[in-house]
């Protein structure tokens, strides 16, 4: 029988559908019975959509104009 | 290839300025992001500026059998495992991680505090909380790199798993494994706060 630290273990895998059969079935049992399990991986969902929609960037002080231009006049010299 | 992106390659090749613009600005910072996780910070940099010059040399090849940023993000991982090969370094999977499971379960790994259904439900509900988005933009900066840039390519840029594995040069589980730690961190990060309020 799946345990909550298994659903805590295999919630990433188990949103991805990442699971073999008999795995997803038994965390699924396991989610049946559980309402703490269920309530987790809804906010595991919620995190992942709440991230996509923060889209949280790389820190970068690039200059990517300048990276522009300079890589847009390396090319013109190779013609 | 989409046809907007077979567009972009010819006018990259013809020397259009306006679209060397555009595919800097939007793929820069995840070659940057994955140049720190296979390189480091202190290589990153110079990574992603060689990976550029050599896309740029390499583009009219280009044929089309990738995406453009899975293309270029293989680029820059070549080029990232080169300079690790010549520095003699190596980057651990596990660098800064930190469990924050284990407390919350017995020994027979049930919980021992009940979960709740968090009050603000909805993704825009919760990034309409100032506090809170600058709660998950330092989480995410502070991830240990590697797991920075798995979660960037799998949810936030839609990168395949296996292509994730390939530029990551890592196995699946050990991708999985990133992926998922780097989940945790920013979900306790927002169960913490709603907690406190």
């Amino acid at each position: 029988m799946r345990q909550c630290k298994d659903i805590a273990e295999e919630a990433s895998n188990y949103i991805n559908g990442d699971l073999p059969f008999a795995e997803r079935m038994g965390l699924f049992f396991h989610l049946v019975l559980c309402k703490c399990c269920r309530n987790y991986l809804q906010q595991m969902r919620q995190t992942i959509s709440t991230l996509s929609l923060a889209k949280p960037r790389e820190q970068d002080a690039t200059d990517t104009n300048a990276l522009a231009k300079q890589l847009h006049d390396l090319c013109h010299k190779h013609d | 290839m989409k046809k907007n992106e077979q567009q972009l390659i010819q006018q990259l090749i013809s020397g259009d300025q306006q679209a060397f613009t555009l595919v800097v600005s939007e793929y820069h910072t995840i070659m940057l992001s994955v140049a720190r996780a296979i390189a480091g910070n202190v290589f990153a940099d110079d990574v992603v500026q060689d990976a550029w010059i050599s896309a740029i040399k390499a583009l009219p090849k280009f044929e089309g059998r990738s995406s453009l940023k899975t293309w270029l993000l293989h680029i820059v991982s070549n080029g990232a495992k080169t300079r690790v090969r010549r520095e003699n370094r190596s980057i651990s999977l596990d660098d800064g991680w930190q469990s924050v499971a284990a407390d919350k379960f017995d020994q027979r790994g049930h919980r021992f505090d009940d979960v709740f259904e968090w009050d603000i439900a909805t993704p825009e509900a919760l990034l309409a909380n100032t506090q809170l988005q600058a709660i998950i933009e330092d989480a995410f900066q502070q991830l240990p790199a590697m797991q920075r840039a798995a979660l960037t390519m799998y949810d936030l840029e839609g990168i395949k798993m296996a292509d994730i594995c390939n530029i990551l040069d890592i196995s699946s589980s050990n991708a999985r494994v990133l992926l998922h730690r780097a989940r945790t961190t920013i979900h306790h990060c927002i169960e913490q706060h709603q907690d406190n309020n």
